[in-house]
């Protein structure tokens, strides 16, 4: 039931972490072994290594710490990213449709800004 | 009585002019931030734990039908008269079409920094400075039909594929189901590229800027468009005499969803209120 699940509305949903998306499937997979053999997040190679680029003119960085959390910044400010169930993800910037990896997600965000638009600062960055 | 939402093509201009002086002051009081924080706060993703009510889950349509509900209470708080109208993005299809006009939205960003600059929520009109966003900018932005790689609004047809479906939603109930009315109207599809962007997703993305971002509910557009998603449900049940939200009852203990989605019983965050209470709104309003 929703009880106890309920959250404000200016609750930071931080603290889930990726580990714990894992551990989860991880607990449903020996409940539900047939739904989740493909429903499991796809591994983290999947989404690609550690990046430092520029694209059209921006810079966009994300690392992956050694528990799998990705942290991207554009032009030094944190890109908040979110993960879909299919693996795939999207970014604060561009919310309505989802890219493979994190680097595809940051360079549509750069494509969906105005020139020398910047993200505002003081935000999270990405939480997976 | 019932008060009717109109299509904003068919809006008076003394209809126009009250819808957005109710807006302009709903913002002046303060109370819109707030509309736009928790939309912010309520998009929760479903790769990641905990429930989700506004997006990826069967209450996409109900917790739109109350949020568009509250909107509309704090509108016609300031004038009794005004409803929400909606935009038929079916028929209404270009940047200079209705609602873009200077009288309601107003148009289309400048190419330089996507800023709007005409209509009542241009910056420099004083009037619509955004205080909660993704970017630092303080002016609405808009980016019609996406100029650098244009991309089309969803038709009749593409609506048609998520009128069609007979039930509401399926297991398990988030953005990977390819059947159910309500996933099929969200927009969530798979593969790569424009042809995974459907109706509801791909209109935000059409109208780019503030639109595409989690700060969405910024461009009044927002209201517009959720208008006429909530219309799609009226339609849909119209023509499925019988069907009905779902899941009826909770996914149990061992089911991935367990705890992650409202079923049709149960309360919607952060309302105290159900999806099976907002099922039927005939009582409140209709659509013209």
């Amino acid at each position: 039931m929703a009880t106890g699940i309920q959250r404000s509305p200016k609750a930071p949903r931080n603290g889930r972490t990726r580990r714990d998306v894992m551990a989860r499937g991880a607990l449903a997979a020996a409940l539900t072994p047939l739904l989740t053999a493909f429903r499991t997040p796809r591994p983290a190679a999947d989404d690609g290594a550690s990046f430092d680029r520029v694209h059209r003119g921006r810079r966009i960085r994300g690392t992956r710490d050694a528990d799998g959390h990705w942290y991207v910044t554009l032009d030094g400010r944190p890109l908040h990213l979110m993960r879909r169930a299919d693996g795939t993800w999207l970014s604060m910037v561009d919310h309505y449709c989802s890219y493979p990896a994190p680097l595809d997600a940051a360079r549509a965000a750069v494509d969906a800004l105005a020139p020398g638009e910047q993200l505002r600062g003081g935000g999270h960055g990405v939480r997976a | 009585m019932a008060y009717v939402r109109k299509d904003a093509a068919t809006l008076t201009a003394d209809e126009k002019r009250r819808f957005v002086n109710a807006l302009l002051e709903v913002k002046r009081r303060g109370e819109y931030d707030e509309f736009v924080r928790t939309h912010l706060a309520y998009y929760a993703s479903d790769g990641e734990r905990g429930l989700r009510t506004a997006h990826m889950a069967p209450s996409f349509l109900p917790w739109h039908r109350r949020f568009l509900l509250d909107l509309e209470e704090a509108l016609r708080r300031i004038d009794p008269s005004v409803t929400l109208p909606y935009w038929d993005w079916t028929r209404d299809r270009s940047a200079r079409s209705a609602p873009w006009t200077a009288d309601l939205l107003g148009g289309d960003g400048r190419r330089s920094d996507l800023r709007v600059t005409t209509g009542p929520f241009a910056y420099r009109e004083g009037n619509w400075t955004i205080r909660t966003g993704v970017t630092e900018g303080e002016f609405l932005t808009r980016d019609l039909g996406r100029r650098a790689d244009p991309i089309a609004l969803p038709t009749k047809s593409d609506l048609e594929q998520a009128l069609k479906e007979p039930e509401y939603d399926v297991a398990p109930w988030d953005s990977t189901v390819t059947r159910g009315f309500r996933n099929r109207l969200e927009g969530w599809g798979t593969g790569r590229g424009s042809a995974s962007w459907r109706n509801h997703n791909r209109v935000h993305r059409w109208v780019g800027g503030a639109m595409l971002g989690a700060a969405s509910v910024n461009d009044p557009a927002f209201w517009l468009h959720h208008a006429f998603v909530d219309l799609q449900w009226y339609r849909w049940q119209r023509r499925h005499r019988g069907a009905r939200y779902l899941p009826a009852t909770a996914p149990g203990p061992g089911d991935e969803q367990h705890g992650r989605i409202v079923s049709r019983r149960e309360k919607l965050p952060p309302w105290d209120v159900t999806p099976q209470e907002l099922e039927d709104v005939g009582a409140v309003y209709r659509y013209a």
